[in-house]
C-alpha cells in the first residue's frame, strides 16, 4: 500500500519536475535566439547609423546567464551533463544492482551539491532585492543584479529536485554517448 | 608572532599597482613592523584570476576569500558610487599625485566612502590613481574638440557621458585591448585613454595625433581589509597598515605620473603628434556637457549623504592644490 | 596537508570519481568544496566560494562566443555545407590513392572553420564520407579512421569551443586563440593528406579502395554554388575577426544570421529545424559554461590553497628545465585523454601548469595552442573517445565494431602527437599569424 503510494506520489513529482524544467528549457531556448539577434543589432546599429546600442554588452551578460541557468535543468532531465559512464556501462553488464546502486549514490550527492549552490545563492537574491544593486554604468546603461540571482537560485533548486528524483526513479539504461539531439538533413 | 595574510586582486601581476604591491607595500609593511619585532607578515599574493576576477575583489573580501584586496572601484557604481568622484568632475586637475592625494582626504574627512565598503564587510585603507589623465587619440588630425563632431568615440565607463555634449559625437564602448583595432578599422575615429595606456598598445601606430585636452585623473583603485580580518589584527599591525596605505596611496600616484611622462615622450617618438586645446576649448567642451558632478552629489544626497558637501570639499582641496577646474561644477 | 598535498589529493579524487562515473562538474564542484572546508575548517568561506564562482563565472560577455558559434555550426550541418565541400573534394581527389580520405581531410578542414565542435564533423562526415569510402572497397578501419582523426580539425582550426574555454581560463584573448589556430589547424590536415598519401604507398591494405568509375569533371558552377557559401561565412567571420571589423563575440552572431540566410535560401531550414537547433544550442551551452563553472570553483579553491604560489617557488627552486614540464604536461594530458573529454581535460590541467608556465615567459596564447592539441589526441584514444563513439552511433553498422574505429583512428593520433611535438619545438607556428 504505502510503497503503491510513494510510487505515484513520484511519478506526480516528476511529471511536475520535468513539465518545469521544460518550460524553462522554452523560455532559455528563446533567450538563444535573442542574443543572435541582439549582437546583431548592436553590430549594424553602430556600422551602418553611426548608433552603437550602449546596453549590449550588459544584455549579452544577462542573456548567458538565462541560457546556461534555465537550460540546466532541462540538460540534468535528459542525462546530458557531462560524464564518463564507461565503468557504470561495464559493471551494469555483470553486476546491474550494484551500478544501480553506485548511479543513485551519484545522483543523490549531485542534488546536495545543488541544494548547497541554491543555499548560498539565496541571500545574495534577498540581498539585491533590497538594494536594488545593479551592473553597467550609470546614465549609459544599467541593469539590475536581482533577477540574475533569482534565475541561478531557481535553476540550482530544480536541477536538485531532478536529481532527487532520479535517485527515487529506476535507473535508466546506461548510454555510451550522447548523440546530437536531431537528425542532421544530409 | 606569525601573521598571514592573502592579498587578492584579479589583474595580473605584472599590472603597476599590483607590482607596486608587491615591491613597495609588502616590503614597507615588513620594515616598518621589523622595527619593534613583535610581529611578522607571512603574505601569500595570489593575482590574475587564481582566486577572483578583476570585478570580483570587492566581494572576494566581503567573503573572506581574501584578506586584503585591491578593488577595481569603477566596476561597482551600484555599490560604491561615492567613489565616482573624480571620474564626474573632469576638466579639474590631470594630476595623479593631486586627486589620490584629495580623494584619500575626502574619504577620511567624510563617512560615505568608508560606510559603502563598511556595508561590503571591508575597511577602507587607501586611494590609487593609477592614470594621468584621459585625452584623446585620433587617426586624422585634430586639434580641437570640434574635431569629434559627428565622429565615433571610443570610450568605457563614465567617459562615455563626457562626449554628450559634442554635436553628433556617438561613444562606442569596448575594453583597452580592442581599441587599437577599432581605430585601425575605422569601427571609430577617436579613443578616450591615457598616454600609458596608449603606449601600451601601440595606439601610436593607428591613431598618431592626440589632443591633449587634459580630461583629468581619475581614482580607479581602492586597497581594502576585510572586516573580521581587520577586527582580528593586533593595534601596531592596523596602524603599520594604515601608514603604509598612505605611502602606498602616494608612491603609485608618483609612478603614473613618471609612467605618464614616459608615454608621452615615446608617443612622440614613434611618430606622435601632440596639440594642446586652448584654454577656450576645454571650457566649452565642458559647459556643453551635463553636469554630472551635481547629478551625483545629487545622488547621494537623496540617499541622505552629503554629496553636495564632498563635491565642494573636493574641488576645494584640488584648488588649494593649484588645480582650478576650467567650470564650476559646485554650480546651478 | 601542504598545498601541493591538498592540490595533488584533489586531483586524484576528481579523477577517480569521474572515473567512477560522477558527472564531471559536480566532481569538480563538490571534491572542491570539500578541500576548502577541510583545508580552513570553514565551512561558511566553502559556501562563499560556491556563491561568487557561481555568480561569475557565466557573466563574461566573451562566453557569448559559445552559444553563438554552436548555433552557426548545426545550422550549417543542417543547411548542408558539409557535404558540399565535401562533394566538391571528393571529386578533385577521386582518382588519387586513398583519394576520397584525402578529400574527407580537406573538406573537414574547410567545414572545421565554420563550425566549433568535432562532433558535429564526425557526425555529418560519418554519414557522407564513410559510405561513398566503402563503396569504392575501402578498408572499413581505415573509413572510419579518417572521418575520427579529421574531426578532431574542427576544434583546432577556429572557430572553436576548446579554444574559447581555453581563453577564459588563462585570460587570453579569444581572437588571439582563434588567430593561432589557423597554421597548426591546417598543419595538421596537411599531415593528415601527407600520412594518407605514405599509407596508401606503403601499407595499401591497410587503406584498401580502387578508383572510382565513370569520373566526370563537376562543372564549374556547381563547384562555386557549393563552395561559395562556406567561403563567404569563413570570410565573414575569420575575417572580421583578423582585420579587427568585429569581435568574436559579433563574429558569432553575424555568422549565425549569415547561416540561417544560406539555410533558408536553400529551403534546408524548417521552423521546427530552427527549433531544435536553438534547443540543442542551449542544452551545450549549458552543459559547457556549467563545467567551465564548475572548473573554476577548482581553479579558485587552488588559488586558495596557495598552490600557484607553491608551484611556482618550487620551479625556481628547481632545475626542471623546459623539457620536462612539457614532457609531463603531454603524458598527464594523454593519461587524462584516455577517459575525459577534451573540455574537462583542459579545465583540469591548465590552472595546475599555468604558474610554472609564466614565469618562464613562455607565452599564454601557443600554450594554448599546444593544450587544445594534446586534450584533442584523447577524443581518438580509447577506453573513452568521443569522436570514436559518435561515428560509432551515428554508423549504427554492426560490421564496424568500436574497436575497428579505435584502431583505425590509431594512426592519426600518432599524426597528431608528431604535430604536437613540432609546435612545442616551434612556437612560431603558432604565433607567426598574430605579430
Ligand atoms: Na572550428
Ligand atoms: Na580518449
Amino acid at each position: 500500500m504505502v510503497p503503491a503510494a510513494l510510487k505515484k506520489t513520484v511519478t506526480v513529482l516528476s511529471t511536475l519536475g520535468n513539465g518545469v524544467a521544460i518550460g524553462a528549457n522554452v523560455v532559455g531556448t528563446l533567450v538563444v535566439l535573442g542574443l543572435v539577434l541582439i549582437v546583431n543589432y548592436d553590430v549594424v546599429a553602430r556600422g551602418v547609423f553611426n548608433a552603437p546600442f550602449h546596453g549590449a554588452v550588459e544584455l549579452v551578460q544577462f542573456s548567458m546567464v538565462l541560457v546556461v541557468f534555465l537550460q540546466l535543468p532541462d540538460v540534468v532531465r535528459v542525462n546530458r551533463l557531462t560524464r564518463s559512464d564507461g565503468f557504470l556501462a561495464v559493471i551494469g553488464h555483470s553486476r546491474p544492482k550494484l551500478a544501480a546502486a553506485i548511479r543513485h549514490v551519484i545522483d543523490t550527492v549531485s542534488a546536495i551539491f545543488m541544494t548547497l549552490i541554491a543555499v548560498a545563492i539565496w541571500p545574495e537574491f534577498t540581498d539585491m532585492w533590497e538594494s536594488k544593486d545593479y551592473f553597467g554604468v550609470p546614465g549609459v546603461f544599467t541593469a539590475p543584479w536581482w533577477p540574475i540571482k533569482l534565475v541561478i537560485f531557481l535553476s540550482a533548486t530544480l536541477c536538485a529536485v531532478i536529481f532527487a528524483l532520479k535517485v527515487l526513479s529506476p535507473a535508466p539504461r546506461p548510454e555510451r554517448v550522447r548523440l546530437p539531439e536531431h537528425e542532421d538533413t544530409e | 608572532e606569525k601573521i598571514k595574510a592573502v592579498v587578492i586582486d584579479g589583474y595580473p601581476a605584472r599590472s603597476m599597482w599590483v607590482q607596486e604591491f608587491t615591491n613597495f607595500f609588502i616590503p614597507e609593511m615588513d620594515k616598518k613592523l621589523a622595527e619593534t619585532g613583535n610581529y611578522e607578515m607571512e603574505w601569500q599574493e595570489s593575482y590574475g584570476g587564481s582566486i577572483v576576477k578583476p570585478k570580483g575583489v570587492l566581494e572576494g573580501i566581503k567573503l573572506g576569500l581574501g584578506d586584503i584586496g585591491i578593488v577595481t572601484t569603477i566596476f561597482h557604481s551600484s555599490k560604491l558610487p561615492s567613489q565616482a568622484i573624480a571620474a564626474v568632475t573632469p576638466f579639474v586637475s590631470p594630476d595623479a599625485r593631486a586627486v589620490a592625494k584629495a580623494v584619500d582626504e575626502i574619504a577620511r574627512e567624510f563617512p560615505t566612502m568608508q560606510n559603502e565598503f563598511a556595508e561590503e564587510n571591508q575597511v577602507y585603507l587607501a586611494t590609487g590613481v593609477v592614470l594621468d589623465t584621459y585625452q584623446v587619440f585620433s587617426v586624422d588630425p585634430v586639434t580641437s574638440p570640434k574635431d569629434l563632431e559627428g565622429s565615433k568615440v571610443a570610450g568605457a565607463g563614465m567617459n562615455l557621458r563626457y562626449l554628450e555634449g559634442i554635436e553628433g559625437a556617438a561613444g562606442v564602448r569596448g575594453g583597452l585591448t580592442d581599441f587599437y583595432n577599432m581605430l585601425q578599422t575605422g569601427l571609430v575615429e577617436q579613443a578616450l585613454l591615457w598616454p600609458e595606456a596608449a603606449a601600451t598598445f601601440k595606439i601610436s601606430e593607428v591613431a598618431p595625433h592626440m589632443l591633449a585636452a587634459d580630461l583629468g585623473a581619475v581614482n580607479s583603485k581602492t586597497v581594502t581589509v576585510n572586516k573580521d580580518y581587520w577586527d582580528s589584527l593586533p593595534d601596531e599591525v592596523k596602524e603599520a597598515l594604515q601608514e603604509v596605505a598612505i605611502l602606498y596611496r602616494d608612491h603609485v600616484a608618483n609612478v603614473a605620473m613618471e609612467r605618464a611622462s614616459e608615454s608621452r615622450d615615446a608617443y612622440v617618438a614613434a611618430g606622435g603628434t601632440i596639440t594642446e586645446a586652448t584654454a577656450e576649448d576645454r571650457a566649452a567642451w565642458a559647459a556643453a556637457m551635463p553636469n554630472i558632478a551635481r547629478e551625483w552629489a545629487e545622488g547621494l544626497d537623496a540617499k541622505g549623504e552629503p554629496g553636495t558637501e564632498m563635491l565642494k570639499a573636493y574641488l576645494g582641496k584640488l584648488e588649494a592644490a593649484g588645480f582650478t577646474g576650467v567650470r564650476d561644477w559646485t554650480a546651478e | 596537508m601542504s598545498p601541493v598535498e591538498i592540490g595533488v589529493a584533489s586531483v586524484i579524487a576528481i579523477v577517480i570519481l569521474i572515473y567512477m562515473g560522477v558527472y564531471i562538474p559536480i566532481a569538480l564542484g563538490v571534491v572542491s568544496f570539500v578541500s576548502i572546508w577541510l583545508m580552513r575548517d570553514n565551512f561558511d568561506l566553502a559556501m562563499n566560494l560556491l556563491k561568487i564562482a557561481v555568480g561569475d563565472s557565466v557573466m563574461e560577455y566573451t562566453f557569448a562566443t559559445v552559444p553563438l558559434f554552436t548555433f552557426m555550426g548545426l545550422v550549417v550541418s543542417k543547411a548542408g555545407l558539409g557535404s558540399d565541400i565535401y562533394g566538391v573534394m571528393s571529386s578533385g581527389f577521386r582518382r588519387v590513392k586513398g583519394g576520397i580520405g584525402m578529400a574527407t581531410v580537406g573538406a573537414n578542414a574547410v567545414f572545421a572553420a565554420v563550425t566549433g565542435s568535432s562532433i558535429a564533423s564526425a557526425s555529418v562526415f560519418s554519414k557522407v564520407s564513410v559510405p561513398q569510402m566503402l563503396h569504392y572497397d575501402y578498408n572499413p578501419r581505415f573509413a572510419v579512421g579518417v572521418v575520427a582523426g579529421s574531426s578532431v580539425l574542427g576544434m583546432i582550426i577556429p572557430p572553436s569551443a576548446m579554444l574559447i574555454i581555453y581563453s577564459f581560463v588563462a585570460e587570453q584573448s579569444v581572437g588571439d586563440m582563434f588567430l593561432a589556430g589557423v597554421v597548426p589547424g591546417l598543419m595538421l590536415a596537411a599531415a593528415y593528406v601527407a600520412a594518407i598519401w605514405f599509407m596508401g604507398r606503403f601499407f595499401p591494405d591497410f587503406v584498401g579502395g580502387r578508383p572510382a568509375e565513370g569520373y566526370e569533371r563537376m562543372p564549374w558552377r556547381e563547384i562555386a554554388s557549393k563552395t561559395l557559401p562556406t567561403l563567404g561565412l569563413i570570410v565573414v567571420v575569420l575575417g572580421g575577426i583578423y582585420t579587427g571589423w568585429l569581435t568574436p563575440v559579433e563574429a558569432g552572431a553575424t555568422g549565425s544570421l549569415v547561416a540561417l540566410l544560406i539555410a533558408a535560401v536553400r529551403r534546408r531550414m524548417t521552423s521546427r529545424g530552427l527549433w531544435e537547433a536553438l534547443l540543442e544550442t542551449g542544452h551545450i551551452t549549458a552543459s559547457i559554461l556549467f563545467l567551465v563553472t564548475a572548473a573554476s570553483i577548482y581553479s579558485r579553491m587552488l588559488g586558495l590553497a596557495g598552490l600557484p604560489n607553491e608551484l611556482g617557488d618550487m620551479l625556481a627552486g628547481s632545475n626542471a628545465s623546459f623539457f620536462m614540464i612539457m614532457l609531463l604536461y603531454v603524458l598527464l594530458m594523454l593519461f587524462l585523454g584516455t577517459l575525459l573529454d577534451t573540455a574537462s581535460i583542459i579545465l583540469i590541467v591548465v590552472p595546475l601548469f599555468l604558474p610554472l608556465v609564466e614565469p618562464m615567459g613562455l607565452s599564454l596564447v601557443w600554450f594554448g595552442i599546444i593544450t587544445v592539441v594534446g586534450a584533442e589526441i584523447g577524443l581518438l584514444t580509447p577506453p573513452l573517445g568521443i569522436s570514436c563513439f559518435v561515428i560509432k552511433a551515428t554508423l549504427n553498422d554492426d560490421r564496424i565494431s568500436l574497436k575497428d574505429v579505435f584502431l583505425g583512428a590509431l594512426p592519426f593520433a600518432g599524426v597528431m602527437l608528431i604535430i604536437l611535438i613540432l609546435l612545442i619545438r616551434y612556437p612560431a607556428l603558432s604565433l607567426y599569424i598574430l605579430n
